[in-house]
């Protein structure tokens, strides 16, 4: 899919998407995007220069931690994992999402 | 998040920024690495694996300053990094940096003085414990016009005891004491006080302890002092062993048990004596100050009536003295600044406020004449894509950093401006010894500093990202400066004229009253005259001592060659006590509707004053060695009573007729008396020029009437004579203090120091605003007419000679002078009566002073307008059109 044709991330998606995939487990950067894309079936390619951004001012926000470790195949990279305060902030936004798709839809569905 | 976390990054981003962002490159390239292995295993072959991730990673570079600007603190690094900008813009153009640095300087050093003077009278606390309770008491005799008069003795020990409103009622007299022992004479403050006096003010001494109660019932040999704090520094060294030394005061030995804080000047310099308790209290004369402290839960109008209640018991039991008295009081507040100290203080510091705020638009003016030939780089960072905050801000940091420059140096300003005003010892500016940087003062300086620098950026700032990037990009040097901007420019200027009329106005007003002030007719000869005071001891009133004394040192004076006339008064003009009595004639002439016999000040004169001083007799005689004082000495047979009165009493209670030879009661509704008017001498203005003539009262001197304020008229300078005069005292009484040496114009002149003051300062004020204000008209009008160069090479090219090109500019500048003129006038003319109390002998809208300043507003602005018009004027269209 050229990039031209991605689907616009809403404002605040990828703060939720990013969660979302680190909840299961402790990811790199790399790894974050391809799961995202994966969980989207490819409706969202997010690029390092959204990605950068916005896991390190999740970081500074306290929602992330980050330690230097190894990756897969043995090379050395930078692992991203949910805090405490990360898990609440899912939990938050999580429900916020529900509430929003739920009024979209309707709004939408109405004839 | 918690707040110390976000700390705990900014400060890791802000001083370990290397470390950062070394990490955050190793993550992108660890990244790039994961994406080539990625792609290979895909397939790819190496160097298109390579390919691949790069192509995918996009621009490392950008990813770093995308991550940069969301790190905490990137706004920070942002400013600093805008700062170091402004600060290169401004060094480029060292002129208008230096210009507005001034400008600010000049303003901001100017209102700090200001303020620093007013807090110091107005808003710093009295040094007493709770101010707020603290109360003066006094006496009042509305039915004779007298609202406020000192308490009698009797009356306060009464009050004292049958209030049920005051914790504490405290009295103290004023007196002065010789001090003998060390060194020369030397003339002191002593007041005796009520033993709870310091316990009611809420002052604890430093040294020893306060009165005890005891100490008023000591009776008159209790002779225990405590000193003020400064008294004991300049007179005893600040002596730590003090206490239970001795002092000689009036020659008797005064145990000292106690030493003051440091305090208010009035109870500073002087030593204190119990008062001393005495049944037999005098209850017909008005010497005491009474303080007293609210009990807690007593509210101001419960007290009153409580007085109101003991006035009418006082009334009724000693109609004598008390007949129709009442008592009030009023706030701790006043003992500092008077009402009339006070709406001049608020005067200036509003005054000081337009000039200020002339400075600021001053600056906004300038500042937005820069602006134009920056919009091209203005555009620039627009078209690079900085938000209109973001310009806001650079173009803020401007002014910002202009007013942060004009802080600093109107702070130095300041500070050697306090200093040099407190070196002038100006009299009647409250605590002017006290006024000075501190805190309060730094606080407000800081506020004003960030005050201007907002809004005199405020114009600029909002002005900036409106021009049209396009137009400005396009092409710079034909930019006019939109209409818009021009008007804008105009209107700065009109605001900054309608400000500099009304400090003009004020200044004008200030001025014309101190003329009229300097003008009016004081009734004395003031040049030409010594005055000083001799402070007689007790012993002085015995046998005659001090009339010997006296009349010694009138003949020895008037032996003095360069002498033409000497003469004394109990009550120095303008500085001394105003003492006063009831006085009618008998039998009144005055019709019934004016019941109350009129109040006259009574001074006691040697036969010698009234041509010392110079005031003229006008009807009868004056004095002759004859004349015995009205108070009969003790086993002295009583001689005839006479006076002198000054011509407007001579007129208001012997209307149409000729009063030498009639009789007048003195104190009437008091102890009473009669006698005989003798003479009519012109008037005086006792209390100070600002003040009216006074009825007057003169009673001759004698054995028990000692007058010790002496006037020596002389030929020459009269400060010459002071060596002479002291000597032919020293040799007449070596322990006799000459004290308060002046001249006589000196003493008036110090009468209205304030009012000097005011229309001084008030003047420079206003001068700066117009300069200012000019200033800013020219400057509008110069831009505005080097932009418009081609136009006036056409018109010139069609034939418009000089003098329209001139009469346009004018034109053109003179718009906003007449509108700033028209408003200002306006303003001050709904201003002005705030001034009221100031005035003297003027209306608040003098016409005089209001067409005065318009004119001198107007020429100005005039000659502001002809210079960039004659430049105009001399455009040559050849070179003009050349430019296009």
């Amino acid at each position: 899919m050229p990039p031209s044709s991605t689907t616009a991330l809403l404002q605040g998606t990828l703060d939720v998407l990013i969660l979302k995939v680190l909840a299961l487990e402790p990811m790199h950067g790399l790894g974050i995007s391809r799961r995202i894309a994966q969980v989207t079936h490819g409706t969202f390619q997010v690029k390092p220069g959204s990605l950068f951004p916005a896991l390190h001012r999740m970081e500074e926000a306290g929602w992330l931690s980050s330690t230097w470790g190894e990756s897969e195949n043995s090379r050395r990279a930078k692992f991203y994992r949910l805090t405490k305060a990360g898990t609440h902030q899912l939990k938050d936004e999580t429900e916020q999402w529900a509430r929003i798709s739920a009024a979209m839809a309707s709004a939408l569905e109405t004839p | 998040m918690s707040i110390w976390r976000r700390l705990r990054t900014l400060w890791r981003n802000l001083t370990h920024k290397r470390m950062v962002d070394d990490d955050l490159a190793d993550e992108i390239r660890s990244y790039q690495e994961l994406l080539e292995d990625e792609k290979a295993g895909a397939g790819a072959g190496p160097s298109l694996a390579r390919r691949e991730a790069l192509l995918e990673l996009g621009g490392a570079e950008q990813i770093k300053e995308n991550v940069r600007d969301v790190r905490l603190g990137s706004n920070l690094e942002a400013i600093v990094a805008e700062l170091r900008q402004s600060f290169r813009g401004l060094r480029r153009n060292p002129g208008l940096t230096i210009l507005c640095t001034g400008m600010l300087a000049l303003g901001m050093g100017a209102s700090t003085v200001v303020f620093s003077i007013f807090y110091a009278a107005l808003v710093q606390p009295l040094p007493f414990r709770d101010p707020q309770r603290l109360v003066e008491l006094w006496e009042m005799r509305q039915s004779r016009g007298i609202n406020r008069a000192a308490f009698s003795e009797a009356n306060f020990w009464d009050v004292r005891t049958r209030n049920h409103s005051f914790e504490q009622l405290a009295a103290a007299h004023y007196d002065e004491a010789n001090l003998t022992g060390s060194g020369p004479a030397e003339k002191v403050t002593a007041i005796s006080v009520t033993a709870n006096f310091f316990h009611a003010l809420g002052v604890s001494p430093v040294l020893g302890r306060d009165f005890a109660p005891s100490d008023d019932h000591g009776g008159y040999d209790n002779r225990v002092l405590i000193l003020g704090n400064r008294f004991w520094r300049s007179h005893l060294g600040g002596d730590p062993n003090i206490l239970g030394k001795t002092l000689r005061l009036n020659d008797r030995a005064c145990t000292v048990v106690g030493v003051l804080p440091p305090g208010e000047p009035w109870i500073n310099d002087q030593v204190y004596e119990p008062f001393g308790y005495r049944p037999d209290a005098d209850r017909g004369s008005w010497e005491f100050s009474v303080v007293g402290r609210l009990a807690p839960g007593v509210s101001v109008e419960a007290a009153h009536a409580d007085l109101q209640r003991i006035a009418g018991v006082l009334g009724q039991t000693y109609p004598k003295d008390d007949k129709g008295i009442g008592i009030s009081f009023g706030p701790s507040s006043a003992w500092v600044a008077g009402d009339t100290t006070k709406r001049a203080l608020w005067v200036l510091l509003g005054a000081v406020t337009f000039l200020l705020l002339i400075a600021c638009l001053n600056m906004a003016n300038l500042l937005l004449a820069r602006g134009t030939s920056r919009q091209r780089e203005i555009a620039v960072r627009t078209a690079l894509g900085a938000g209109r905050a973001r310009l806001v801000r650079f173009v803020m940091m401007e002014s910002i950093l202009l007013s942060g420059f004009g802080a600093t140096l109107g702070l130095a300003l300041a500070y050697f401006t306090v200093h040099a005003i407190q070196s002038l010892e100006i009299a009647g500016i409250p605590r002017l010894a006290d006024a000075g940087l501190n805190p309060w003062v730094l606080t407000f300086a800081a506020l004003i500093a960030m005050l201007t620098g907002v809004l005199s950026g405020l114009a600029p700032a909002l002005q900036a990202p409106a021009s049209g990037i396009a137009a400005a990009l396009r092409d710079t040097d034909r930019q006019t400066g939109s209409r818009g901007q021009g008007r804008l420019r105009s209107l700065l200027v009109t605001g900054e004229v309608a400000l500099s009329f009304l400090l003009l106005v004020g200044a004008g007003l200030l001025i014309r009253s101190f003329t009229e002030l300097m003008n009016v007719n004081s009734g004395f000869q003031t040049g030409h005259r010594l005055m000083f005071s001799v402070s007689m001891p007790g012993s002085y009133y015995e046998k005659g001592v001090g009339k010997q004394f006296l009349d010694r040192l009138f003949e020895r004076l008037s032996a003095v060659p360069e002498v033409v006339a000497v003469g004394a008064i109990s009550h120095r003009p303008v500085e001394g006590g105003n003492p006063g009595m009831g006085i009618d004639s008998v039998p009144p002439r005055r019709g019934p509707g004016d019941s109350a016999a009129p109040w006259a000040s009574w001074r006691i004169v040697s036969p010698g004053y009234f041509r010392a001083i110079g005031l003229p007799l006008l009807r009868g005689r004056l004095f002759d060695n004859n004349d015995k004082p009205v108070w009969a000495e003790k086993g002295q047979p009583e001689a005839p009573r006479r006076v002198v009165i000054s011509e407007r009493l001579a007129k208001l209670i012997f209307p149409n007729e000729d009063p030498t030879g009639k009789q007048v009661t003195l104190w009437k509704g008091q102890s009473g008396g009669d006698a005989e008017v003798i003479g009519v001498v012109g008037d005086s203005r006792e209390r100070g020029l600002a003040s009216d003539p006074s009825l007057t009262v003169y009673l001759p001197y004698g054995r028990i009437a000692l007058t010790s304020e002496i006037v020596v008229h002389t030929r020459g300078n009269p400060l010459a004579l002071v060596p002479t005069v002291r000597s032919i005292v020293g040799a007449l009484d070596p322990n006799l203090p000459v004290a308060d040496v002046r001249s006589f114009e000196d003493v008036v002149n110090r009468g209205v120091a304030p009012q000097r003051f005011n229309a001084i300062v008030l003047g420079v004020f206003s001068g700066f605003a117009l300069l200012l204000a000019m200033t800013g008209l020219y400057g509008v009008l110069s831009y505005s007419m080097s932009r418009r160069t081609s136009e006036i090479g056409l018109r010139v090219a069609l034939g418009a000679s000089g003098r329209n090109i001139l009469s346009m500019t004018i034109s053109q500048g003179m718009r906003p002078a007449l509108l700033g003129t028209a408003l200002g006038a306006l303003g001050a003319f709904w201003l002005s009566r705030y001034m009221m109390a100031l005035l003297f002998g003027i209306k608040p809208f003098d016409l005089l002073t209001y067409s005065a300043v318009a004119i001198i507003l107007l020429a100005t602005a005039l000659l502001a307008c002809y210079l960039p018009g004659r430049r105009a004027m001399h455009i040559d269209p050849a070179v003009a059109l050349r430019i296009e």
